[in-house]
């Protein structure tokens, strides 16, 4: 008889389950797509921006500015630089401490003796505080930081950096965890201390996945960074949204063109170092003859892991040092400090919040004694209007993305696969190919093209087109979604033992028949892990994205920090990470069940 | 003085008793195989022989230190001349293999030092390394990514940290549980070859019996924690070592 479990992975199961999923999210969203006022034509909206792609602008569009104005491109240069500035600046921050987080995250450290219970309590407070700062996206960091330190570059670098050292310590932690204990066991065992046990062993073994984990976070970094321009800060999504909200399109398209080859650009060199770290490099050279001094001259060197690494440097040494100062200098003596204490009092709850901007600690203590009892009827209150309403229809809106994105993927898949796009698929001769392998470039080129695009920018553009709704921000996340499953899921197909499906095609079947009588099956549990650890990442996306105007929680977080209710922003935040904390630990959940 | 003493030691784990009652002792030089089946308590006397773990009754104490009453020093300095040869051999793949024979010398250097050494090797280091890789047949290799390497020549290069290491007693757990059976010949003579080379003291647990006598002159036989026997055995004390 089936297990409950495997009563409830059935596939059949499955497709009902998501597909009731996907009912209910439509019936909660609504059916609107569109939302502009009747005179607008979506149509002829989109139609002009599609077809400015085709044409983008390589001067200003505007013939009105004044002489002397910086020229388009060279800003649009400005801003792509200050966009990879603030990146590099961010991860400079974030590795370091991301390391020193993750090897107190790990077990590495933990004692044998009897306090190790008391040390573990200590590594599970700190993981669940990485979770929370994870939780939090950019965006948000990035209000609260422009409130605490003011409009400079500082601000948006420390926005980006602290979650994603939260995110590197989390993944650094496991990283520890998963090496082998052996190497180290010898050193500790020929006397080494547990220090050089894991300088010598642990870290050793760990650096290439952190490396390669670090260049995709830097990827990422780098698509948040341009997004924070969204909020005014001075990367090149302010481009894009200004010369969007202008009717420029050919500038948007060259903005689009520009941020879209730099990602993708940083995306292949990520996975030429990742290929080499893996992989090591051969001995090109023999040794004349057998002597120390031969083999090293000799020895496998790696000039392009060697150059980049000193180009990393080079970058990160500029981008502290060139360019605009990181904090603005005070205007008036103790501007930063009253700043930071403004700060403090708009982010403490309005009931027990003391009236001045700049309080005692009598006034402090006063206003929490006045005011403490009113602290759980104000949070009932938020909960009750509007957070509730906006945390459903963030989970619903993470839960429709994600549900398109597997199915717009699962529909590409089968002709994007390289092993099946190709003139001899899987190894097997047959007659026809080259159009189809051009289609599997398409579909492939596809992927990477959507992935390439933030989902934040993709959705300002389609609500800028569709009008705002719940829809497009879907479409969004769901196109880039399709991207990231779209590479993920084909990896791990073509991961594969090919000789079940060369076996469909060796009796006559299709490749069609192949992905779906062989590759599919053998793959579902992956494509399953990799499908929830995605849906995990909507949930954190879809709380920003209703800042675009449309009644999730970062609409309601965009709604009062126009009116600096910082505690109400922090509220409605803390209720995001939560939303994205029961998504992490559920996926957690049904990742390890399908594992098992 | 002999180089370890063994004086009915006992290891408890909670209730469980992994070795009762054990005494012996070893004299510079020696080789020693440690045999008995499974769950007879090899390992756990490895790891005491090798001041990984403290005796629960008794003593035990291995070049001088015994660990009940041996400052975190003296402890070290004595882990520092015991050389490991685990299962999986404990090297880091990623690693060269210059760099794998460097962390041989943990235990006397500094973590910064160790650091150092791993980027830059000193030029002392690399011609004490060379030379004995060439003393394992494997010089070429020096400065070849360990993952790229053989079992064969991993095992070599595990071998090569010990004696880089300067270590004087050479610990191998169950070394051919990893080896294609047709090589557990190889690999034994070439170990017990090169400890007799360096004067080092050889203490193997092993699961061949037959390749024990070929080696080994002193065989230690545990059956439930205990010693069964210590010195050449007969079959018949092989058999009933075994026997259920």
């Amino acid at each position: 008889m089936k297990s409950a479990r495997a009563m409830f992975f059935g596939r059949r199961w499955l497709l009902l389950i998501l597909a009731l999923v996907f009912a209910w999210t439509v019936a909660r969203l609504g059916t609107n797509v569109v939302n502009l006022s009747d005179s607008a034509d979506p149509w002829a909206a989109s139609g002009r921006f599609i077809s400015a792609a085709f044409s983008p602008s390589f001067t200003d569009e505007n013939t009105t500015l004044p002489e002397g104005a910086t020229p388009f491109l060279e800003r649009v240069g400005a801003d792509l630089l200050r966009t990879f500035r603030y990146a590099i600046i961010a991860m400079s921050m974030a590795i370091p401490l991301g390391l020193i987080l993750g090897l107190f995250a790990s077990e590495l450290w933990l004692p044998s003796h009897r306090l190790r219970p008391v040390f573990n309590v200590f590594r599970w407070g700190l993981r669940m505080i990485l979770s929370l700062i994870r939780a939090i996206h950019e965006l948000i960091w990035a209000f609260l930081f422009l409130a605490a330190v003011g409009d400079s570059p500082l601000a948006a670098c420390l926005a980006l950096a602290l979650p994603a050292s939260a995110i590197l310590g989390k993944v650094f932690s496991e990283l520890i965890d998963e090496q082998s204990r052996s190497a180290q066991k010898v050193i500790r065992a020929s006397g080494g201390s547990g220090t050089q046990g894991f300088l010598g062993a642990i870290f050793p073994a760990a650096l290439p996945d952190m490396i390669s984990y670090t260049l995709y976070r830097f990827e990422c970094s780098l698509r948040a960074s341009a997004v924070l321009g969204f909020i005014g800060i001075e990367t090149i999504g302010l481009g894009i949204s200004r010369s969007f909200e202008n009717l420029y399109f050919g500038e948007v398209w060259t903005q689009l063109y520009i941020l879209i080859g730099l990602v993708i650009a940083v995306e292949a060199t990520g996975n030429l170092i990742r290929k080499r770290l893996r992989d090591g490099r051969s001995r090109t050279k023999e040794a004349a003859e057998i002597k120390e001094t031969q083999l090293r001259k000799t020895r496998p060197k790696d000039s392009l892991v060697r150059t980049l690494g000193l180009t990393a440097a080079l970058g990160i040494f500029a981008a502290w040092s060139l360019g605009d100062v990181l904090l603005k200098p005070a205007i008036f003596e103790g501007q930063r400090g009253e700043r930071l204490s403004r700060f403090f009092a708009h982010i403490t709850p309005d009931p027990v919040a003391p009236d001045s901007f700049v309080p005692t600690s009598e006034e402090r203590s006063a206003a929490w004694e006045a005011g403490s009892d009113d602290l759980l009827p104000w949070i009932a209150d938020l909960w009750e209007d509007p957070g509730k309403e906006a945390l459903i229809n963030t989970i619903a809106m993470s839960l429709a993305a994600v549900i398109l994105a597997g199915a717009g993927a699962m529909l590409l898949l089968p002709w994007g696969m390289r092993s099946l796009a190709s003139i001899r698929p899987l190894g097997l001769e047959m007659k026809v190919g080259k159009i189809r392998e051009l289609l599997g470039l398409l579909v492939r080129g596809f992927f990477i093209l959507t992935r390439a695009i933030p989902e934040y920018l993709l959705a300002f553009l389609l609500v800028g087109i569709l009008g705002p709704s719940a829809w497009p921000l879907v479409i969004a996340l769901a196109i880039h979604n399709l991207g990231i499953l779209g590479r993920l899921w084909g990896e791990a197909a073509e991961n594969q033992l090919p000789s079940q499906p060369r076996q469909v095609l060796t009796i006559g079947g299709s490749r069609l028949q192949a992905f779906l009588g062989a590759l599919l099956p053998m793959s579902l549990n992956r494509f399953l892990l990799f499908f929830f650890y995605r849906w995990e990442s909507c949930v954190r996306e879809a709380t920003v994205l209703g800042m675009l105007g449309v009644s999730s929680l970062g609409y309601y977080i965009s709604l009062r920090q126009a009116f600096f209710h910082y505690d109400q922003i922090i509220f409605f935040a803390l209720l995001g990470a939560g939303a994205v904390i029961a998504g992490d630990v559920i996926s957690d959940v049904l990742r390890k069940r399908l594992r098992g | 003085m002999s180089l370890i003493t063994v004086s009915d030691a006992s290891r408890h784990y909670g209730a469980t008793s992994a070795l009762s009652g054990v005494s012996f002792s070893l004299e510079p030089g020696e080789k020693v195989a440690i045999i008995g089946p499974s769950g007879s308590g090899k390992t756990t006397l490895m790891r005491l022989l090798g001041l990984q773990e403290n005796v629960s009754a008794g003593s035990l104490s291995t070049l001088g230190c015994d660990l009940s009453n041996c400052s975190g020093k003296t402890i070290r300095d004595a882990r520092s001349r015991i050389g490991m040869l685990p299962q999986d051999l404990g090297l880091v793949p990623n690693l060269r293999v210059i760099q794998n024979i460097i962390l041989g010398r943990s235990g006397t250097r500094s973590t910064l030092r160790t650091v150092r050494d791993l980027l830059f090797p000193s030029k002392g280091d690399r011609e004490d390394i060379f030379a004995t890789l060439e003393r394992l047949d494997i010089a070429e290799k020096m400065y070849d990514r360990t993952d790229s390497l053989s079992g064969g020549q991993r095992q070599r290069v595990a071998l090569a940290r010990t004696l880089f290491q300067g270590a004087e007693i050479l610990l191998a757990d169950e070394p051919l549980s990893a080896v294609d059976p047709a090589r557990g010949r190889d690999v034994l003579k070439l170990l017990t070859e090169l400890c007799s080379d360096a004067g080092l003291t050889l203490i193997i647990s092993l699961h061949q019996v037959e390749l024990a006598r070929e080696f080994f002159p002193r065989i230690i036989g545990l059956k439930e924690g205990k010693v069964a026997f210590d010195g050449s055995p007969t079959d018949q004390e092989i058999a009933d070592l075994y026997a259920s």
